[in-house]
Order: C-alpha cells, then sequence, then structure tokens
C-alpha cells in the first residue's frame, strides 16, 4: 500500500515537473542542436546561450526592467498598503467605512473590464511606454491593503496610546511603533506583490510598445514572432524568469503557502 | 478631532487617490465608450445607444469566442477541482516527503504563465515530447502538431491550464483539509465507520465551501483566458476567447467603443455566474 502510494506520487510528480527540467534542458542545449526524443538525456551541454543572451540583444535589458519594476511597486505597496490598512483599522474618518467598501468592491471587478480605459488613460496622461506606466497604477492593491488592515486589527493598540501621550507624531506612531509589529504581515505581503508583478503579463504588455521598457515575460511572449523559433535562446530566456521565482519560493515557502491559504479562509 | 480626520485622509489617500483615477474612472469610462462608435484617428465620437450590443450578438466572431470560453470553463473546472482535491488527500497525512511533493505539484502555479506557454508549444508542436508521446500509444495526433489544428487546439490549451492551475488549488484543498476536527473521524471510528464512509459522510461535506470557493474564483479566472491563448495559437484554430476578442478588436484593431461593449457583455456574464454560484453557497448554509 505505501510503496503503490510512493509510485502514484512519484509519476505525478514526473508529469508536474518534466516540463520545466525540459526548459532548463533546451537551455543548455548548443543552438542549432535538433531537438527529438532523446535530447533530454543527450550529453550535448553548453552555456553558451546564456552568454549569448546576456552579452547580446534585449534580453538582460528586459530582466533588468523586471526587477526595476518589481522592486518599485513592491515597495510602493509595503509603504502604501500599510499607511492604508493603518488608516482604515485605526482612525475614525468621515468615510472610512465607504473606503474599505471600495477595497472589497475593487476585489471583485474582472481586469478585463479595465483594459481598454486604462490603455486609453495611460495614453492621455502621457504615461504610455514609460517606467511610470508600469508602476503607478499598481503602487497599491487591495488583497494588500485588506491584508494589513485585518492585521493592525488584532493589534493591541496601548503602545500608541502611551506614545501619543509621550508626545510622538502620528508618523513617528506609524513608522517607529506600529511598522515593526507589522513585520510579519508586510513580508507575506511584500513576497505576494513581487511574484505577481514578476509574472505579470497584460498590463506589461498592453502599456508599453518598445523594448526599451519592455519587461521578461513581454519579451518572452514577443520573441518567438522576430523568426522561426530558437528554442535554445528563448528557454534560456524564460529561464532567467523563472529562476528567481524557484529561489524566492524555496527561501519563503511558508509564507507564500500560509499566505495564500490565509487569504483564502478569509474570503 | 479635526487633526485625527486629517491624518486618516492623508495616511488613506493612496488608496483614495488609485481607487478614484486606475479603478473607478476607467470603470465607468469603459461602460459610457460600450455605447459610443470611438475608435482610433476618428476625431469625434457619437453616442450610438444599444448598437454595439446589437451588432455583438450578430457577430460570429464574437459569438464563436463566447463559446470558445464556455467550453474552456466547463471543461477544465471539474476536472482542475477534482484532481487537486486527489492530489490534496494524498499529501494530507504527514509522511517522508510530503512537502518536496507538495512544492512540486504547487511548483507550476508560480511560474510565469508565459514560461509555462512557451514550453508547452515546444511539447504540443510536432516531434516534442507530448506530440511523440501520444504517437507512441497510437493517438495519431496531427500532423503539425496539436496547436496547429482545428480539431485540438482549445483542447491542448485546456489540459495545460489544468496542469498549470491544480497545485494552488490543492494548497486551498489542504487547508480545507486541516480545519476539519479530528475527533470526527475518531467518533466515526468508535461507531465502526469504514475509511470510503468516513471520506463521504465527514470528508466531502465538510470541504464543501472550500470547492465551492475554488469554484467561484476559478470560473472568474478562466471566463478571462488569454495569455495562453496569445501565446499559444493568437486565437487561431478555433481558440479565440472572449477576452482575446476583446484584445483583438479593442487594442489591435482600435475599435474602442465595440470592445468595451463586448467587455462588458463579459462582465455581465461573470456577474450572473458568480451570483449563482454565492447564492449556491448561501443556500447551502454556509458562508
Amino acid at each position: 500500500m505505501k510503496t503503490l502510494k510512493y509510485i502514484i506520487l512519484g509519476l505525478i510528480l514526473i508529469v508536474m515537473v518534466f516540463p520545466l527540467l525540459w526548459m532548463f534542458r533546451i537551455s543548455l542545449m548548443p543552438s542549432a542542436a535538433s531537438l527529438d526524443f532523446g535530447s533530454f538525456l543527450s550529453p550535448a551541454f553548453t552555456l553558451s546561450i546564456y552568454y549569448d543572451i546576456m552579452t547580446s540583444g534585449h534580453m538582460l535589458k528586459y530582466f533588468l526592467n523586471s526587477v526595476i519594476v518589481g522592486a518599485a511597486v513592491t515597495v510602493g505597496n509595503i509603504l502604501f498598503c500599510f499607511m492604508v490598512g493603518y488608516a482604515l483599522s485605526r482612525y475614525r474618518f468621515i468615510g472610512r467605512n465607504f473606503w474599505f467598501y471600495t477595497v472589497i468592491f475593487v476585489l471583485m471587478i474582472p481586469v478585463h473590464i479595465m483594459i481598454i480605459p486604462l490603455y486609453l488613460l495611460i495614453y492621455k496622461l502621457g504615461l504610455y511606454d514609460t517606467y511610470a506606466a508600469l508602476i503607478l497604477p499598481f503602487l497599491v492593491n487591495p488583497i494588500g491593503i485588506f491584508l494589513v488592515k485585518q492585521y493592525i486589527d488584532t493589534l493591541p493598540s496601548s503602545m500608541e496610546e502611551a506614545a501619543r501621550i509621550d508626545g510622538a507624531g502620528e508618523f513617528r506612531i506609524l513608522f517607529r511603533i506600529v511598522m515593526p509589529l507589522c513585520k510579519p504581515a508586510l513580508a507575506v505581503l511584500a513576497i505576494q506583490v513581487f511574484l505577481t508583478n514578476w509574472n505579470s503579463f497584460l498590463y506589461p504588455f498592453i502599456f508599453t510598445s518598445s523594448e526599451s521598457v519592455r519587461t521578461l515575460p513581454v519579451g518572452l511572449a514577443l520573441y518567438q514572432g522576430h523568426q522561426a523559433i530558437d528554442w535554445p535562446h528563448l528557454m534560456a530566456g524564460s529561464s532567467l524568469a523563472v529562476v528567481p521565482v524557484l529561489v524566492i519560493f524555496l527561501l519563503f515557502q511558508r509564507h507564500i503557502i500560509s499566505g495564500i491559504t490565509a487569504g483564502a479562509i478569509k474570503q | 478631532m479635526k487633526k485625527s480626520q486629517f491624518t486618516g485622509y492623508l495616511f488613506a489617500s493612496p488608496w483614495v487617490i488609485t481607487f478614484l483615477v486606475f479603478w473607478l474612472f476607467p470603470l465607468l469610462f469603459s461602460l459610457y465608450l460600450g455605447f459610443t462608435d470611438y475608435r482610433l484617428l476618428k476625431p469625434t465620437w457619437n453616442w450610438v445607444g444599444f448598437d454595439n450590443f446589437g451588432a455583438l450578438f450578430s457577430d460570429g466572431e464574437f459569438l464563436d469566442s463566447l463559446k470558445n470560453t464556455f467550453i474552456f470553463v466547463v471543461g477544465t473546472i471539474p476536472f482542475t477541482t477534482a484532481i487537486a482535491l486527489f492530489f490534496a488527500l494524498l499529501l494530507n497525512k504527514n509522511f517522508p516527503g510530503r512537502t518536496l511533493f507538495r512544492s512540486a505539484y504547487f511548483m507550476p502555479s508560480i511560474t510565469s504563465m508565459i514560461v509555462i506557454a512557451l514550453i508547452f508549444t515546444n511539447l504540443y508542436s510536432r516531434g516534442g515530447y507530448i506530440y511523440l508521446l501520444a504517437d507512441m500509444i497510437g493517438l495519431s495526433p496531427p500532423d503539425n502538431g496539436f496547436l496547429l489544428s482545428n480539431k485540438t487546439a482549445l483542447y491542448s490549451v485546456m489540459a495545460m491550464d489544468i496542469w498549470m492551475s491544480v497545485g494552488y488549488y490543492m494548497l486551498l484543498f489542504l487547508a480545507g483539509l486541516k480545519s476539519i476536527p479530528e475527533e470526527l473521524y475518531e467518533a466515526a471510528d468508535v461507531a465502526g465507520a469504514g475509511r470510503i464512509r468516513k471520506f463521504v459522510s465527514i470528508t466531502l461535506p465538510l470541504l464543501k465551501p472550500v470547492a465551492l470557493f475554488i469554484i467561484v474564483i476559478n470560473t472568474i479566472k478562466s471566463f478571462q483566458v488569454f495569455v495562453e491563448i496569445f501565446v499559444m495559437t493568437k486565437g487561431r484554430y478555433g481558440t479565440s476567447t472572449a477576452l482575446y476578442f476583446i484584445y483583438d478588436t479593442g487594442l489591435s484593431r482600435f475599435e474602442f467603443g465595440y470592445a468595451s461593449a463586448a467587455a462588458y457583455i463579459l462582465f455581465l456574464i461573470i456577474a450572473v455566474f458568480s451570483i449563482a454560484q454565492f447564492g449556491l453557497l448561501k443556500q447551502r448554509g454556509m458562508r
């Protein structure tokens, strides 16, 4: 019984992992090699394709663009989701409930309906084909606000009140006292935002046209259009997109899984 | 307190601005556009009432894309849900190697959809591994590969989608399984219930809320399938989905008004489905 279970688990494992292994395998093939059934185990092996995409073509540029945009969006979300979540949790300002409902409301809007108006808006604002188009609309996100607000709701406010009596300003309380307490929630938020942004395709695709601001997923998707598909180069570029995700996943597996399941259970 | 009002709004302002500029305005503008004949390089636009909507319902391309979207939704969700549940049941109890299997099964879900679609384009093409495998077991795959045939293209994309997303839903099922109190099984043991009996009478009913949640979010997601279609077939070979149609008319042919109307029709379809499914949730006495 036990053996049977491991056999089933192992077969599934092969099915789930093989495509990614195949990607790495192709990326290590000499450029001209033809791919067939024996390719996976063939001794042909070279790193020259990686050298190629790092030194010529646009792949490295796309990679750096993805890093720049991903970093900016992640920092923005840590800061702004935190500020907004804090305000919605602690301050009793007029319209607070209304703004909280807008966060929930937005979660229910399918993205597809925003594509055309957002494209036109970005165009009219003069942001088309700039980093700003890939960053500004995404600096704060509803799921992140929700996550932070729920987290701060569970924290006692006694420390903030003590600091207020001691004469600390609101910004000081926010960043010096509350923020350190929110580290666990902000870590989950940062990882989720970065991964989502790193893999994001639709908006970077419709908001840009030139290679200078193109992110890696967009560059990969449009790469095949150029000529007959050059699989080793394309798969080496794909590996560039996958490796950071793999590393983050291995390092922060617990955070990622708890983020996914916590969000699901709450809803 | 005046000051607290001001600080509250100050801290909330990033969301207030983002919501107004990048959510509310586009949403309303899109609705308005749907009633106009706005397109690129046209100096003015006119209010055309329900013309776009009328035209869409007699536009074969749009109707085909809706049909394909329905096939996609109905053809993937039962499989994704069932396989995800199967994986979760396999990995529910602790045993050596469990974390490794769980991570491996989940891995495709956090990999870029573009990359997955590119890899499968290779696997499905003539001479690719899936092609050769199908050939070996005598399935006689289409001559030019699975993606270049009207008979198989859409189903091939669907199969990839199931493969990619089961790991994610498996995690949700695992969380659901974890929340079932152990005492229930112990009580069933005392009452002499067998494994199958316990599964049917305890596990399945208590997983229903998670299962319905999974089906709801997967439905919303699947109605908007686009990226894999864009990469793998460019909407050819009978794979154009509703969102591909919206992209193609709106941002490739720049018929903003017409495409916005199509987007709102899809929005309404998704809304109806979600409300029906949520109704189902409530009716069963679950959150």
